[in-house]
């Protein structure tokens, strides 16, 4: 019902070519946005999803791909890959370094990431200390514009327990402080120019006025505000561009922690800052970031991580971080054990084993797709069944997360890249 | 009403003031209203005091007194009294010690530590590239030709301390280093010459001094000495000549300053008494030499391993040297020689009857579990305890753990005793801090418990501890009772 009256609304589909609109109809869907549909049928238009439900009456004439045995799930991303890229990258501070310049479209690799399930990739750049930015691609298409989804993604910060990683951070928030300050100050006198410009316009007419104005020692920030259209802010140093950029939420950071001690170091040299960062820790069988579960949870951090059950040190007591995250009020984001074709190819077995030991299985599945799409800054484009997103779908042929499964197929942007689909 | 109550509230004062507290409180007269809110301004511009106590333990202060069943009682961190029938504030985090034992936290010198240790390199991704900078014992590190870059270091970053300090960005406070630190009651360590308190949880105020003991090497060539005492004599010569130029600078014109080409920025500070010269040495001759060398310049030295300074203990004595010794250190006598020598076990009963202050330490000073009885800072009281046997008293082997280790690195006036206005470093034990069978209950850094044997899984199971026995409550409880069945260890 809910399809029909949605149909209407829809332009009448003369124009574009058949396979651009079609209607699957699976088994079971796995809508993240919505929890698990059984019988579900989804409809696709020009690449993007257009509805979503359950048993829902496909309009005549629109060709359905009928898969009872099948469930569906959102394309994977993996938002913490080096796959396809091979420099040694730079080391100690290069914030301004673009990974994207190493990608280079025709490889083999791409097809074998994409057969895998993952139709997102998040690159990071190589190297150490502040490495540089990362990006977003599809691992699909011909040129690098086609496969690039978003560049920047994220400002790569390595953060250790030692002088050297916090200076790094430290001097680069210094240098955004030097530019806010000389923006400041330009502000400043592009208003007294603009003030000097309009005194002189309307002398005699507003004299009296001027006066009143002149006493008047801080006219209201809208005010100044209004007044200020036609200033173009100076382009920052840049090396302090990044960090002007994650203060003002256009870029955001992504820290990596090897310990519990990190964190607090990170917050160190973070104090007042209000920007927002996700966080990369890597599990070993020695990380003691139990200790920092809380803070994490109070800022209700998206944390990515493997999906391993770790044993506290010096004893052989089990921990589920991501179990403990989602517990404490974060949100955890799987990234593949090893970063590796095997490494995604047994991806969703280890969740289902993170699964297998207590993590709540919607939020296994969210930390696959959602979630990571989130930390790429395209959640609203990518990572769930919703209307409006792109179609990017992994079709299996039974749970995603059982030993057992296989996958069917894999759908980008609406068109099959991968498998055999009986139309 | 409101009178009486005040009048009640001066008789009653002493007693009970925060049934008081509450009572007036409850008044609202305008009075009343006033004071609330000239509280509240108080409380805007300064949080509420956090208020920790230790109650009802042997308190053994260090300064020489023992305060059976006495109180400890911190603010925010800092030693507010000890002593009898105090009252503790509303809220007070109370720590019941009825039975045990209460010492100042042990304070490790030459400690190398795993919890302050920087990476060199900052790997990509893993742990795998990581190098750890290890500072060796006696400060290897900062020895050979890199000393003159490093005094140049010294130079400009001195003063930075605890804003941007190399001990304090790479500190780890969840390291299980630190949790067996403190689980033998150790809440101060040296970390490279530089003094850490051993907060857990928290990187804020851990680094107390930093660079302040400062490694010289008195080698056995005679050039080599010979060099250094020039090196002391032309930095006694600079500061003569700047003290003099800064009287005379304002009289006379164009006076020109004297030149610190030269000069050893290092030398300078000892000199000044804003660092503290280390020295490693054993052998009688070496020591003498450096007690000669310390008097002619006027500086106290350290003295690391000091084996056979018990030949030359007053000469030590005199030159106001602080020895740092490892008592189960072992050095034969050279048979050549007529005069005595070789390691003695009164070696720090000796040196302390000469006026030497004696600091204790380990023969190794990191943490290992290479064996039940090792000899690494797990072990600290045991060498205390090899003190104790050679002659030394009780006391002086205490002292030499926590007041005497505290003097050397600069931060006695914060830790090693228990006293008004120190820190609320506090170790709770079951018995004798020495005996070997005794172990620590309760480590406090700065008025938190660091460390509860019962909830950690080093020494739990160890004699455990019964329920009630030693428990925290609040002040506004009851306070836990004592426990029968806890028998401190007897000497």
């Amino acid at each position: 019902m809910l399809l029909t009256t949605l149909l209407l609304s829809i332009p009448t589909p003369a124009d574009p070519p058949l396979p651009s609109l079609y209607a699957l109809r699976v088994g079971r869907a796995e809508t993240i946005a919505h929890g698990t549909i059984e019988h579900a049928v989804v409809l696709i238009e020009a690449g993007k999803i257009v509805t979503v439900g359950q048993d829902l009456e496909v309009e005549r004439g629109i060709p359905v791909i009928e898969l009872p045995g099948a469930t569906l799930l959102p394309g994977l991303v993996d938002c913490y890959s080096r796959l396809g890229l091979d420099s040694d990258g730079s080391s100690g501070f290069e914030p301004q370094a673009k990974a994207s310049v190493e990608l280079y479209p025709d490889q083999k690799i791409w097809a074998e990431i994409l057969e895998l399930g993952v139709t997102t990739l998040g690159l990071y750049p190589a190297g150490s200390g502040i490495p540089g930015q990362g990006f977003v691609v599809k691992p699909h298409g011909a040129t690098r514009e086609e496969m690039l989804l978003r560049d920047p993604s994220y400002l790569l910060v390595h953060m250790r327990s030692d002088p050297g990683s916090k200076k790094f951070l430290r001097d680069g928030l210094e240098k955004a402080d030097d530019y806010d300050e000389k923006e400041k100050k330009n502000v400043e006198k592009w208003d007294k120019d603009q003030e000097k410009k309009g005194a002189k316009k309307d002398d005699k007419k507003e004299e009296k006025k001027e006066e009143a104005k002149s006493f008047d020692p801080s006219p209201p920030q809208d005010k100044a505000k209004k007044e200020r259209k036609g200033y173009v802010p100076s382009e920052p140093d840049e090396k302090a561009k990044p960090f002007v950029e994650l203060r003002q939420d256009k870029l955001r950071a992504l820290c990596t922690l090897s310990k519990a001690a990190d964190y607090l170091h990170l917050l160190d040299v973070l104090r007042e800052e209000t920007f927002e960062f996700d966080l990369r820790v890597f599990l070993r069988d020695d990380v003691d970031f139990h200790h920092v579960m809380d803070k994490f949870g109070e800022k209700k951090l998206r944390i990515a991580m493997d999906p391993r059950i770790t044993l506290q040190p010096n004893t052989r007591r089990e921990r589920s971080y991501a179990m403990e995250l989602a517990a404490a009020g974060g949100k955890p984001v799987f990234v593949p054990r090893t970063d590796s074709i095997n490494g995604l190819k047994d991806w969703l077995r280890h969740v289902g084993e993170v699964v297998g030991a207590g993590l709540d299985r919607q939020v296994a599945l969210r930390a696959v797709t959602l979630e990571p799409a989130q930390l790429l800054g395209l959640g609203d484009r990518l990572g769930s069944l919703e209307p409006g997103k792109d179609a990017n779908f992994v079709l299996y042929d039974g749970d995603p997360l059982e030993v057992s499964t296989r996958i069917l197929a894999v759908i980008l942007e609406g068109e099959l890249v991968h498998g055999e689909i009986d139309q | 009403m409101n009178s009486l109550l005040l009048l009640g509230a001066a008789l009653l004062g002493s007693v009970m003031p925060s049934l008081v507290a509450q009572e007036t409180s409850g008044s609202k007269s305008s009075d009343a209203k006033t004071a609330d809110a000239k509280k509240d301004e108080a409380k805007k511009a300064d949080p509420e005091p956090k208020w920790f106590a230790v109650v009802g333990g042997d308190v053994h202060t260090g300064t020489g007194g023992l305060l059976r069943g006495a109180t400890v009682l911190a603010k925010d961190g800092v030693i507010e009294s000890v002593g009898y029938s105090t009252d503790l504030p509303e809220g007070t985090e109370v720590l019941s010690a009825r039975g045990l034992q209460v010492y100042p936290g042990l304070v490790a010198i030459s400690a190398s530590l795993a919890v302050s240790q920087g990476s060199r390199f900052l790997a990509e991704d893993d742990l795998h590239m990581r190098c750890c900078v290890d500072f060796g014992k006696n400060g290897h590190l900062h020895e050979g030709p890199l000393d003159a870059e490093l005094d140049l270091l010294l130079a400009d970053q001195a003063g930075l301390v605890d804003a941007q300090s190399d001990l304090r960005d790479a500190y780890d406070p969840f390291s299980s280093s630190l949790l067996m630190t403190l689980a033998v009651g150790i809440t101060s360590a040296e970390q490279s010459g530089g003094a850490l308190k051993l907060k857990r949880g928290e990187i804020d105020g851990v680094v107390m001094r930093e660079r302040f003991l400062s490694s010289f090497t008195w080698t056995s060539a005679s050039s080599g000495k010979t060099q250094l005492r020039e090196k002391f004599a032309a930095a006694a010569r600079y500061l003569r000549e700047k003290r003099e130029w800064d009287v005379r600078k304002d009289k006379v014109k164009d006076l020109p300053e004297p030149s610190k080409k030269g000069i050893e920025q290092k030398i300078l500070s000892v000199l000044d008494g804003s660092a503290r010269a280390k020295f490693n040495a054993n052998d009688r001759d070496d020591l003498l030499g450096i007690a000669r060398l310390a008097q002619e310049f006027g500086f106290r030295p350290v003295i690391e391993g000091c084996v056979e300074g018990w030949i030359v203990a007053e000469e030590l004595g005199r030159a106001g040297a602080y020895a740092i010794v490892y008592p189960r250190q072992r050095r034969d006598k050279d048979e050549n020689l007529v005069r005595a020598g070789g390691s003695s076990i009164e070696n720090a009963a000796i040196l302390h009857a000469h006026g030497v202050q004696v600091a204790i330490g380990p023969a190794s000073n990191g943490i290992d579990l290479g064996g039940i009885t090792g000899r690494d800072l797990l072990h600290l009281t045991v060498d205390a305890d090899f003190a104790v046997r050679g002659g030394m008293t009780d006391a002086a082997a205490l002292a030499g753990i926590t007041t005497v280790p505290a003097r050397i690195l600069g931060i006695d006036h914060r830790v090693g005793t228990l006293e008004k206005g120190k820190d609320c470093d506090v170790i709770v034990t079951d018995g004798d801090v020495l005996h070997y069978e005794t172990l620590v209950q309760y480590t406090v850094v700065a008025g938190k418990i660091a460390y509860d044997k019962q909830k950690e899984l080093l020494f739990a199971h160890i004699r455990p501890r019964t329920p009630g026995d030693g428990k925290t409550s609040n002040s506004s409880g009851d306070s836990a009772p004592a426990s029968a069945e806890s028998q401190p260890p007897q000497r």
